[in-house]
């Protein structure tokens, strides 16, 4: 193309639309910011993470297991110079204060996390206590470090005596900080720390069924690649380091940064919806800006403009606004990034500095202009059809509409969609999903509102006042154009509405009382010698349903004779395959089906040959087996080999003792075992039965599911305010989008406020005959919207989070109210020019 | 104080006064006088018709008449109250009660059909049986079959019947018109005019029409003519 003044067009072109344009970049800076806030987030964590890394393992290496390590891992560190080796345990157990010095009876009692630590943990960071008192693995044997959280428990003093297992401890300090306790998750309880002569005299390594043996390394040469030839070394060595884990800092606590990036990728798909919400506004709002050009668009083509250079010109006023718009939200986003560490802080291990980020500032720049072209794609295309007869006749017949490129555009509309989506989730698949699923949506609410609207249309407008009946008239006139707005806000209202509906049913599932046949408490490592006196405590608790299953610990071998070690599969997204080869497995032995479990396959104990094992279906399904099968085991040295005969479904909601792994009886008689035990325990006698164990059977851990369930409470509500937080955008956006359709309609708005002003109407008749289209406008909206959240919520607590919850109703009630407020206050404020028209200027146009 | 709508009011006082009424807009740095010292005297149940060039005043003297606009001198009386120094909202209640209007481009309320539209003069003014009143309106225009009908489904002779429907229905004392078939062709403006006339002869309303036509004029009881904002003896 020869030159052409485009630069010189395009200006020309924007000049007198400001108003317009104005609200078209925000419309895109709402969401784009709400892109940026969330990259910028999770990146500054990520970062912050990795920057720390070293700290947050404490160690160079750190080769977990699940079992005492073996001594195969001491050559190999020892064959590294200048490696240095501290030797960390941790696992559950109880904590009581006893009621005198030296007595078994106890006051109080707490479930606590145990840490034991040798001689030179940690090597990174600092281990923070009040008093400082020297390293942890100096400490005396009879001493103990604690978190001031298990002092307000117990009720003990600093310099106090607490219990653990068969001894009692000094409290000597309380921990500050400690560098490597990611507590971004749950936690049991309260840290105890003890140095290894300390944990020797509580005897609890006897029963430790759930002790993480953890082995810390430090090296002198501080490249990363240090690091990595002694992970290698370890992998290569040490026997069955299959089942272990072997980590370097390097990594950076990989299983915590995948928990950051899926939260990532959820919010960031929850702020994409903003955006696309935006892009709503976008398209409407360049309808209406080239309804306003139309004249001028016909003067251009009767010059010799061709159709696609005036689609051209449209496009890049488009592009250049939404750069504008993206720039404008990039900038918001970024400042509301950097003050969102400042609240959430205590909720992180890592600081976080968030910091501008380019990554995040480029992916908003480019999502936000991405969704102006695309959603300005429809409307810019009927530029092509404006009949340069127009000049002549404003009648001009438009010209026809190719239906090749309607149907073209939708489907690069979805495509981009897609593409957006996917660029938030990181996955082709789940952006597909979403944009499928987004389609599905906005259409089910353009159908309802336009069917809600017919509806509303046709009520006989003989009753109720004027205002009343000419809102209704407003909202049912053909063309009025408010559907765009109507979906816009009802996607806003859906997700606010459905979060909150969601996350209610959830914490109200898990908030209330456990269900009334469900077991409140839950003990293990109980002893077969234990068990008649742990039954008897129980028993004087009130304790009622109690059940008890005997456990064996083991390890599976073999599946189908192949060595697990050859069917781990590596690669970050192996996590489930591996855990289910490699957990330390339970199994456990009865001679019947236990209750809420239904075979689906085969049948139980029908081979009178072989020993048999009954596997759930689910787990099965994850190790690749089924009936017929063998799998191989290790049963703490003695190898075992079982065919599955049968496939269980389990009704885990129950919450009872329930196992992947049942095997026939008669089998794992001899092998060493301890027992669970579920009660269902009043509440009043928590605290009675929880002391009394600790003062009979220190070495049995007691798990309150009350308790616990609390705590998921908690971690979710700390989700949910981040997502309501991001859906209350795409609310503001929504109504930002309807004050648009309103401004965009101003002229004939205030057309007709002179008129009804020339007519005798006053300007407080006029304000309430525009509130309530307005309130309407919101009423339409909230309903579509909440019905649809009800809907979601309903489908997603039933099928996917199978809780037996139903949605609450406070929420639609709330929504549907508030969307009516909002639309009051944007539609009232987006007329304020309107209403003060004076009616002469009626007269005037004439 | 409230006259009843229509009637006219004991005795013969004009309908409307005005006196020395000036309009002076600012327009590009300097003041441009659209009306100067006019006085007019229209007695109850005359038809007036005001002629004129465009630019000569008529459709501001129009919008003066009815309160929409504050003249810059001079008073004016509509039905003996003086209708300058009233607030914007009492002036909406004056016109409620006593004007109607007819336009050139019709001003039909889009959001409404043609029966909501000329329901509406009764529902300001809180009428009971605004339903029949308007439809039998409706009927006497001859649109009784497009009372469910919006403007945009109507012709142009059919909104401006609706138009005038809608400024009968109520039986102001006062009817000000505005170029009323300068919208339409000739043979359905005359049919328009027809029914104008019919109508207020029917309802003996005061009628003040703005026009170019001296067709149109010929048919008023008098004539009035503005050149340059005066009154053209």
């Amino acid at each position: 193309m020869s030159p052409r003044p485009w630069p010189a067009w395009l200006a020309r072109e924007m000049r007198g639309s400001l108003g317009r344009l104005l609200f078209f970049a925000a419309c895109l800076s709402i969401g784009v910011a709400a892109v940026v806030a969330v990259a910028t987030t999770s990146s500054a964590i990520d970062r912050g993470v990795r920057a720390e890394a070293r700290r947050l393992l404490a160690a160079d290496v750190a080769v977990s297991s699940r079992r005492p390590l073996p001594r195969k891992l001491g050559d190999t560190i020892a064959a590294t110079p200048g490696a240095r080796r501290a030797d960390v345990l941790e696992l559950p157990t109880m904590a009581s204060a006893p009621d005198v010095d030296g007595s078994e009876s106890v006051r109080a009692s707490a479930l606590v996390e145990l840490k034991v630590a040798a001689p030179g943990y940690p090597f990174y960071g600092r281990l923070e206590l009040e008093p400082e008192i020297g390293a942890i693995g100096d400490l005396p044997a009879d001493a103990c470090v604690v978190g001031p959280d298990l002092l307000e428990r117990l009720g003990v003093a600093r310099g106090g005596r607490v219990r653990l297992g068969d001894a009692t401890f000094r409290v000597v300090a309380t921990v500050v900080a400690e560098p490597d306790r990611l507590n971004i998750s749950l936690t049991l309880g309260p840290r105890v720390f003890l140095s290894p002569a300390g944990f020797a005299r509580t005897g609890l390594e006897a029963f430790g069924s759930r002790i993480d043996y953890r082995a810390l390394v430090a090296l002198r040469d501080q490249d990363p690649a240090a690091a990595r030839r002694l992970a290698e070394r370890i992998r290569a060595a040490v026997p069955d380091v299959e089942y272990d884990d072997v980590e370097t800092w390097e990594e950076a606590q990989p299983a915590l940064r995948r928990g950051i990036e899926r939260v990532e990728r959820f919010l960031g798909l929850v702020a994409l919806l903003s955006l696309l919400v935006g892009g709503i506004g976008v398209a409407q709002a360049i309808r209406a800006w080239i309804a306003g050009r139309m004249e001028a668009i016909a003067i251009l083509r009767s010059l010799g403009f061709r159709p696609r250079e005036v689609v051209g010109l449209y496009l890049a006023q488009t592009a250049l606004l939404g750069l504008a718009g993206s720039a404008a939200g990039a900038v918001i986003g970024s400042a509301a990034a950097r003050a969102l560490p400042a609240i959430v802080r205590r909720w992180l291990p890592v600081s976080v500095d968030a910091a501008a980020d380019p990554y995040a500032v480029a992916r908003g720049l480019a999502l936000g202009v991405g969704v102006a072209v695309l959603f300005a794609l429809p409307p810019l295309l009927e530029v092509r059809r404006v009949s340069p007869a127009r000049v002549f006749r404003r009648d001009a017949e438009p010209l026809p509409a190719s239906r090749t490129v309607r149907a073209a555009t939708a489907a690069l509309l979805i495509a981009g969609v897609a593409a957006t989506a996917a660029m938030q989730a990181a996955s082709v698949a789940r952006g597909a999903a979403f944009a499928a699923g987004l389609v599905v949506v906005a259409s089910l609410l353009a159908a309802a509102a336009a069917f809600l609207i017919h509806v509303v249309g046709r009520v006989p407008r003989s009753g109720g006042g004027v205002a009343l009946r000419y809102g209704i008239a407003a909202l049912a006139r053909p063309g009025a154009g408010t559907i765009g707005a109507v979906v816009a806000l009802g996607v806003g209202v859906l997700v606010v509405v459905a979060m909150a509906q969601i996350q209610g049913g959830l914490s109200r599932q898990l908030g209330r009382d456990v269900p009334a046949d469900a077991p409140t408490t839950f003990l293990v490592d109980v002893q077969a010698a234990q068990w008649d006196g742990v039954r008897s405590l129980l028993e004087r608790a009130g304790a009622t349903g109690i059940d008890s299953a005997p456990v064996v610990v083991a390890r599976l071998r073999a599946v189908d004779g192949r060595d697990v070690a050859d069917l781990v599969p590596d690669g970050p997204d192996a996590g489930r395959k591996r855990w289910v080869l490699t957990r330390e497995q339970r199994l456990t032995y009865r001679a019947t089906l236990p209750a809420g479990n239904r075979l689906v396959a085969g049948a139980l104990w029908s081979d009178p040959d072989r020993p048999e094992v009954s596997v759930e279906r689910e787990f099965a399904r994850d190790l690749g087996v089924g009936v017929g099968s063998t799998l191989r085991f290790d049963v703490q040295g003695v190898p075992l080999e079982l065919e599955v005969t049968s496939l269980r479904e389990v009704r885990w909601e129950s919450f009872g003792i329930n196992f992947f792994l049942l095997v026939e009886p008669g089998v794992l008689d001899g092998a060493p075992q301890f027992r669970v035990v579920a009660a269902r325990v009043p509440a009043r006698s928590d605290d009675m039965l929880r002391n009394a164990l600790a003062g009979a059977y220190p070495n049995v851990t007691l798990l309150d599911v009350r308790e616990i369930l609390g705590k998921v409470v908690a971690v979710l509500d700390r989700i949910g305010f981040g997502v309501r937080l991001l859906g209350g955008l795409t609310v503001i956006a929504g109504v930002a989008i309807l004050a648009g359709v309103i401004g965009a309609g101003s002229i004939r708005r205030a057309r007709e406020v002179a008129l009804l002003k020339t007519l005798g109407m006053t300007r407080g008749g006029i304000v309430a005959v525009f509130a309530t289209e307005y309130a309407l406008i919101g009423l339409v909206a909230g309903v579509v919207g909440a019905t649809s959240a009800i809907a979601l919520a309903w489908a997603a607590l039933r099928f996917v989070l199978e809780v037996d919850a139903v949605p609450g109703l406070l929420p639609p009630v709330v929504g549907i109210v508030g969307a009516s407020a909002l639309a009051i206050v944007a539609g009232t404020a987006a007329s304020v020019r309107a209403l003060r028209r004076r009616p002469v200027e009626i007269l005037r146009e004439e | 104080m409230e006259t009843h709508p229509g009637v006219p009011a004991a005795g013969s006082s004009p309908i409307l006064e005005v006196r020395g009424v000036s309009r002076r807009l600012p327009s590009g740095g300097r003041t441009l006088t659209v009306l100067d010292a006019i006085d007019l005297t229209v007695p109850r149940g005359e038809f007036l018709a005001v002629l004129g060039p465009s630019g000569s005043g008529k459709s501001t003297l129009l919008a003066i008449l009815a309160g929409l606009d504050r003249p810059s001198a001079g008073e004016v009386r509509l039905d003996g109250e003086r209708l300058d120094g009233l607030s914007e909202d009492r002036l909406a209640v004056v016109r409620r009660h006593k004007v109607g209007f007819v336009f050139q481009s019709f001003q039909l309320l889009a959001n409404l059909t043609a029966r909501e539209n000329v329901r509406l003069p009764l529902e300001l003014l809180g009428a009971g049986d605004a339903a029949r009143r308007a439809d039998a309106m409706l009927d006497d225009v001859g649109l009784g079959d497009r009372a469910q009908h919006y403007p945009s489904q109507l012709s142009g002779g059919e909104q401006q019947r609706v138009a005038l429907a809608r400024a009968f229905v109520a039986r102001p004392a006062l009817l000000l018109a505005d170029e009323p078939t300068g919208n339409l062709d000739s043979a359905t403006g005359a049919r328009v005019l027809d029914l104008l006339v019919r109508l207020r002869r029917e309802s003996g309303t005061t009628l003040v029409l703005v026009t170019h036509d001296p067709a149109v004029a010929g048919l008023a009881d008098r004539r009035l003519h503005l050149r340059d904002g005066r009154i053209d003896a």
